[in-house]
């Protein structure tokens, strides 16, 4: 059965918080209006995709980045999303940052203390870390099957 | 396979699952735990993945460039709606209709790329 892309939608109780935010209160929105926009926005992210792709390629490059992202956004006319976005990914940044250094610190202080005394507790926190790890080694490239 | 229909309900998985083919994606945010309060993106990344997977152009997508994408997403959505705000604020109404959306569409350049897709 041939999947459209459309149908891929984002989930509608975080579309609808997304509207009633930027709405002014009291302001309601119809099911159909909102399952609309839900699937503009699924549209939104495959058109800007395929842009930021054109972006990778042209540098000879597989990988979609973040500078590809924002280049698509300004060659689809939202400039103005462009600052917001950049702010938004320096932020992410330092999060992914302080993620690292936390489970870095963690595995330090596992290091130091004696194994026979840790063992319990360091079983729990070796599956939380190696959760983290596996995501960090994905960190800069995500495998996306064709 | 109602992959749509499943991720509409789906479980709150917080992690990305590679494993699963992004079909049972979480339907809840997922929200950074370290920052308390600072949540970068609302929509989960792992639904937006599955959209960047679908183009069978796109071979890699870095995280960073997944975020991106899913903020860009939310800004898309406050935009369109306060656009779509202002036809219905002329018609006097208090709730959002389908035909607002449409009027957006034509009115705002930007949004031309959304014409026919959403029939």
């Amino acid at each position: 059965m041939a999947e459209r892309p459309e149908d891929l939608n984002l989930p509608n109780a975080v579309i609808t918080r997304i509207i009633k935010e930027a709405l002014p209160d009291g302001v309601n929105i119809s099911k159909e209006a909102r399952s609309a926009i839900s699937r503009a926005a699924s549209v939104f992210v495959l058109y800007a995709t395929s842009c930021a792709n054109n972006f990778a390629m042209k540098g000879k490059r597989k990988t979609l980045n973040a500078s590809d992202v924002l280049s698509a956004m300004e060659e689809m006319e939202f400039q103005r999303f462009v600052a917001p976005l950049k702010e938004a990914l320096e932020a992410y940044r330092r999060e992914q940052k302080g993620k690292k250094e936390a489970s870095e610190q963690k595995k330090k202080d596992r290091d130091k203390k004696t194994d026979s005394e840790e063992q319990d507790k360091s079983r729990e926190d070796e599956d939380e870390d190696e959760e983290r790890l596996d995501e960090e080694e994905q960190n800069e490239e995500e495998e996306v099957d064709n | 396979m109602a992959a749509a229909a499943a991720a509409a309900a789906g479980s709150g998985t917080p992690r990305e699952e590679e494993a699963s083919g992004g079909e049972a994606a979480a339907p809840q945010a997922q929200a950074p735990t370290s920052a308390p309060g600072a949540r970068l993106s609302r929509l989960p990344l792992a639904r937006v993945k599955a959209l960047v997977k679908a183009d069978p152009d796109v071979t890699l997508a870095g995280q960073e460039a997944i975020f991106i994408l899913a903020r860009a997403a939310e800004l898309f959505v406050e935009t369109i709606a306060k656009d779509a705000y202002c036809c219905a604020q002329q018609g006097k109404r208090k709730t959002l209709q389908r035909r607002d959306l449409d009027n957006a569409i034509e009115a705002v350049d930007e949004f031309a790329f959304l014409e026919g897709t959403l029939d």
